[in-house]
């Protein structure tokens, strides 16, 4: 790990200035969870750590907040996993906070934050190993391709085969969030599922921020009452690991039938993926055991495994069915 | 306790012990050397010893205030880093230190390699730097010169056994065996290609077996690489005290093999290295000499604190513990099984092939051939394979999981297709009566025929969550050591009692057992004995490996401690106007009185009238005095037995399997501290549910790089990932030693995984026959193809 100055500064005016224009050496830090493990791997050297915890301004504010604003949840980019965990969030987004309650440990939940978790690099291991050069790091080719790739895409890989590692972007996803965003014209909104690009667009980034913008907020919208949210996760080890693939799925079900349904998707794509045809044959059908198990193969349209990845298929399907089963309050047969 | 008359011929004693265990107990002559007490056997009365006793060092260990060898910190102490190789094979074309000697802070660097020289694996040693922080060490590792030519590598077992694979090794291969591998006769140096030969272990004709069958299962079994993930990384500290001595300070299982290696070395006298292990911090059999299975960091860290004049400290990182510190060998296992249509066994023959890597020791220990063993044919073959990755070592009961988790799938496989119950098919194939009545125990205690019948049942619905359960067994030598801890005991005049040994603590609780049987035998409160350990001039003792700490250093405690006691009778004989040291009678407050009660001293009343400073004795163990009721198999030694029974909880929709409970019921002799004889079960356990689910070294078979050097995608079980679980004692008196002890540390870990394995066939009716079960193995299982 190299040498590096932390800057403590109060608005967030001052931490972009900071960094706009000098990204390769100065980069935010939140919770800095994933910031030190590239650190001390040597995948990232900056000189400076511009702090985001320190500011005093009103942008700090809103990035500490989280409440009700003109009738939508506001959650700043700043809240702890382990906060929206255990926050006020209605019933209909308990899907994110079941997800904010499942990664990780608690230890890395009182500390990690909401932009942190949407923003972390990747955890595929030739990424992630110093010595090892692949197409994300610049390099000339995607080593997961033909090499040891289990935990990777099934879904939209290619050229690099990366899953993205944020958790609370597929609750998101499902709850059809917005996200607030900080940069020189300003604050911009976009839908959660703009903030992410897959690699095909650009190996080297996960993210659609210009260099020096921030996230101030996620904005999750308005949801009817009947609204269910669910989070489904498979994982190899039931302390501290990263899902194998996970699902969030956002149901209203209203005189018998689906009215509106809306499924994300981790850990089975290089971005939080929505499973669209899933939500499409959902929509208009009475809710059933049957129903579940005939679409649950939708959401894994499209898949095209690698040599050791194909079990997420089924492994995808079967919390997809779980998800509904627990969103619709129809019991699964012991 | 001298009661009855023992019976004397010439060098031998031979007393009448009450021996077995539970309600089969016989009496039993046992010919003990003279000069050793009456063994403890089943009708010893003891006070301290077998009581739960929480650990002596406890509080230093929860408060921070124990030093373990990462924590010293000596008078201008440097700290070393080494360069290693990032090439699975290479030659060295050119090495110079000099450069790094230029950086900040740098004060020594040496070559751990010669030009010409061949590395084998990538992490092996290139050259070691000191200086005086740890940053500036890492940094200066950059500035060393070096040019590799890379060469051809392989780093697949299976790629491995091809013909015209790169070869690993040229000429002769030398076998490293340290006292973590379990005693046997080691292999030739045979290399065919990349594959070398072990020693079988035959009975009968298991080729004419396996004819004869008339039910017959053949499949392969294969295991992953485990490494040791100790939380204490590899670590020592070496300090010269003059050019021809040194103190060393050092993560070890072995306090002595570590002065000896730097003794070696350096061309020192073994006398004139002293070497220190208060406290460490997990050692699974990697931990052995002053340096690690594929690090020379003994030389490293001695080499270059004499050439700085100065301390050095060498500390491994997370990804140096991972790739050059040894590892549990791979295995691929084909088992064949012949039968009866009743099932009772024709045949067992097992090949197994094996990768220690650049190393040997891949056998798969005494499973198949020593537990069931009224199978008249059994052939265990197995083979090395050599590939270009870290050597395998010693790793918690060498061989014994992987080969526990093939045979008893196997079993478990051809008892389904003789549609007999698994748990009967062992208790028929079973001789052993210890590992008899705790198979039978379980059955009842864990609700088996229920489970079973539950279990199928929910195959035949088809239910998504799905119980099933399994049972596995273990099989141990008494590897108690004879002669080789020495351990002194001595009360002052003060009546202060200290025992002292140069043991040192893995974490088994040693420290507490030594103090336990000195206040047994002085008739002290435990507080008041103070216990030296962990330095190797307390007087020799044994490693940590084999599951031999506690059976060669308790006796030998004891015997010490009744040689003090015996001198303090004749004191006391004396004060008392006893005509004979036998008259005396001690209390259980230590104090002594003559037969009657007529005249008596206090302990500290009679330690005032010690003369001198203090009655002092030392005393070792002889070799094991028999085997009761069972020996192990090629050896004249105790045979130790073992059972767990599992009940697994698998998601059918996404593969994954959790462990709801275990039932652990082992034999361990005599139970001297059973808190700490469980926590070492506790362990073994946890070891062995992590090896069968998640703990998986994954190379890279492009760059010839380990691709998970960390504790985050190498899975460690967690609190969460952990079963409820119960564990029952099988006590044993044995009459091995003078105190019964026996060890536990390897027979905790061996069924586990296997047992786990057992559980998810019967859940999910199919096996998943490959280590580590995770959900990928398990849904394609489900789907039929595994």
């Amino acid at each position: 790990m190299e040498p590096f100055s932390l800057i403590r500064p109060r608005t967030l005016k001052a931490a972009r200035d900071r960094v706009t224009g000098a990204a390769d050496t100065r980069v935010f830090k939140a919770g800095a969870i994933d910031l030190l493990d590239l650190l001390k791997e040597g995948l990232a050297r900056p000189g400076e750590l511009v702090d985001l915890h320190s500011l005093q301004d009103a942008e700090g504010a809103a990035m500490r907040a989280l409440a009700l604003a003109e009738g939508r949840w506001s959650i700043g980019a700043l809240n702890t996993l382990a906060t929206i965990a255990a926050s006020g969030l209605p019933e209909p987004y308990a899907a994110l906070k079941e997800a904010a309650g499942s990664a990780a440990t608690p230890g890395i939940r009182n500390r990690a934050t909401l932009g942190g978790n949407l923003l972390q690099r990747p955890r595929c291991w030739y990424f992630r190993h110093g010595d090892l050069g692949c197409l994300k790091k610049g390099g000339e080719s995607c080593l997961a391709d033909g090499g040891e790739n289990k935990y990777h895409a099934i879904l939209g890989g290619g050229p690099c085969h990366i899953v993205h590692p944020s958790t609370l972007a597929v609750a998101l996803v499902a709850l059809g969030a917005e996200v607030e965003v900080v940069g020189d014209a300003g604050a911009r909104t976009i839908g959660v599922e703009q903030l992410f690009a897959l690699p095909r667009t650009s190996p080297l980034t996960e993210h659609t921020l210009a260099p020096g913008e921030v996230i101030r907020a996620v904005r999750l919208p308005e949801a009817p009452a009947s609204q269910r949210s669910v989070y489904e996760v498979a994982k190899e080890k039931q302390s501290f690991d990263w899902p194998l693939a996970e699902v969030a799925a956002a149901i209203v079900v209203e005189g018998g039938s689906i009215r509106s349904a809306q499924i994300g998707l981790g850990h089975v794509a290089p971005v939080p993926w929505r499973a669209v045809q899933l939500e499409q044959a959902l929509v208009g059908q009475a809710p059933s055991a049957d129903l579940f198990a005939r679409v649950a193969p939708l959401a894994t349209q499209g898949a095209r495994p690698l040599g050791q990845n194909a079990y997420k298929i089924k492994l995808t399907q079967g919390l997809v069915r779980a998800a509904l089963h627990r969103a619709c309050g129809i019991d699964v047969p012991a | 306790m001298f009661g009855e008359p023992p019976s004397k011929s010439g060098e031998t004693v031979v007393y009448a012990l009450r021996l077995g265990f539970d309600e089969q107990l016989k009496t039993v002559k046992v010919e003990v050397p003279k000069g050793e007490p009456r063994p403890w056997d089943a009708d010893a009365e003891l006070r301290v010893v077998g009581k739960e006793t929480p650990r002596v060092d406890g509080p230093e260990k929860v408060s921070g205030a124990a030093t373990y060898t990462h924590d010293v910190r000596l008078p201008g102490m440097l700290h070393a880093a080494i360069l290693r190789s990032p090439h699975a094979a290479a030659e060295i074309e050119h090495i110079d230190v000099g450069p790094a000697l230029k950086r900040p802070g740098v004060k020594a660097a040496i070559p751990l390699v010669k030009v010409g020289a061949r590395v084998r694996f990538a992490g092996a040693d290139i050259a070691a730097v000191a200086a005086t922080s740890r940053a500036e060490a890492r940094a200066a590792l950059a500035a060393i010169d070096v040019r590799f030519r890379p060469l051809p590598f392989v780093v697949d077992p299976d790629e491995a056994m091809q013909p015209g694979a790169p070869e690993v090794h040229q000429g002769e291969i030398k076998e490293r065996r340290t006292e973590g591998d379990e005693p046997s006769e080691g292999g030739g140096a045979r290399r065919q290609g990349n594959v070398r030969m072990s020693p079988s272990q035959k009975k009968g004709n298991a080729a004419k077996g396996l004819r004869q069958a008339k039910v017959s299962h053949d499949a392969t079994y294969t295991t992953q690489v485990h490494t040791h993930a100790a939380l204490e990384t590899h670590s020592i500290v070496v300090r010269w005290d003059s050019p021809t001595s040194m103190t060393a300070w050092c993560s070890t299982q072995g306090i002595f093999s570590v002065r000896d290696e730097l003794a070696n070395v350096f061309e020192l006298r073994p006398a004139d290295v002293r070497v220190h292990t208060p406290f460490m911090g997990g050692g699974f059999g990697a931990k052995f000499g002053a340096s690690a299975p594929g690090s020379r960091l003994g030389f490293a860290a001695g080499e270059l604190a004499r050439k700085a004049k100065a301390p050095v400290s060498l500390l491994l990182d997370r990804h140096e513990e991972h790739v050059c510190t040894g590892n549990r060998p791979s295995s691929s296992q084909r088992v064949s099984l012949g039968a009866s249509p009743s099932g009772a066994l024709t045949g067992i023959h097992v090949v197994a092939h094996g990768s220690a890597g650049i190393a040997t020791g891949a056998g798969v220990g005494n499973n198949a051939f020593g537990i069931y063993t009224r199978c008249p044919n059994i052939l265990v073959e197995s083979r090395d394979v050599f590939c270009n990755t870290g050597p395998g070592t010693a790793f918690r009961a060498p061989g014994h999981p992987q080969g526990g988790f093939a045979i008893e799938l196997a079993l478990d496989e051809l008892a389904a297709k003789v549609g007999k119950d698994p748990l009967a098919l062992r208790l028929e194939h079973v001789d052993h009566p210890v590992r008899r009545y705790q198979l039978e125990l379980g059955r009842e205690r864990f609700a088996w025929a229920a489970r079973r019948e539950a279990a199928a049942k929910a195959r035949e619905r088809g239910a998504r969550m799905r119980r099933g359960v399994g049972v596995a067994c273990s099989i141990w030598g008494d590897y108690g050591r004879a002669k080789a801890a020495h351990v002194t005991v001595s009360v002052d005049r003060d009546g202060a009692v200290e025992v002292r040994n140069g043991v040192q603590d893995i974490g088994g609780g040693i420290t507490t057992v030594l103090g336990m049987v000195v206040a047994e035998v002085l008739q002290r409160p435990l507080a008041a004995v103070r216990v030296r350990m962990g330095d190797s001039e307390l007087g020799p003792s044994v490693g940590s490996g084999g599951s031999q700490t506690t059976s060669s250093v308790a006796p030998a405690a004891r015997n010490a401690a009744e040689g003090v006691k015996a001198e303090l009778s004749a004191l006391a004989a004396g004060l008392l106007d006893a005509k004979s040291p036998a008259e005396v009678v001690w209390g259980p407050d230590g104090a002594v009185s003559t037969a009657g009660g007529r005249r008596s001293l206090s302990f500290a009343e009679l330690c005032k009238k010690i003369p001198g400073d203090a009655v002092v004795a030392t005393a070792t163990r002889p070799k094991t005095y028999g085997h009761h009721p069972v020996r192990h198999p090629g050896g004249d030694v105790y045979q130790i037995a073992g059972a767990q029974f599992v009940e697994v909880l698998v998601d059918t929709w996404t593969g994954v399997v959790t462990v709801p409970e275990i039932l652990a019921i082992h034999d361990a002799g005599r139970i001297h501290n059973p808190l700490t004889c469980r926590s070492q079960v506790n362990g073994g356990v946890a070891l062995g549910l992590s090896y069968a689910l998640t703990e998986a070294r994954v190379m890279d078979r492009g760059s010839g790089r380990m691709l998970n050097p960390n504790l985050e995608t190498y899975k460690i079980v967690g609190t969460r990932d952990m079963p409820k679980l119960d564990v029952i004692f099988t006590e044993v008196h044995t009459g091995a030693n003078s105190t019964g002890a026996i060890g536990i540390g390897e027979p905790a870990t061996i069924p586990t995984a296997a047992a786990i394995a057992c559980a998810v066939f019967d859940a999910v009716g199919h096996p998943v026959r490959s280590l580590p079960i995770t959900p990928d193995k398990v849904l394609r299982a489900l789907e039929g193809q595994a």
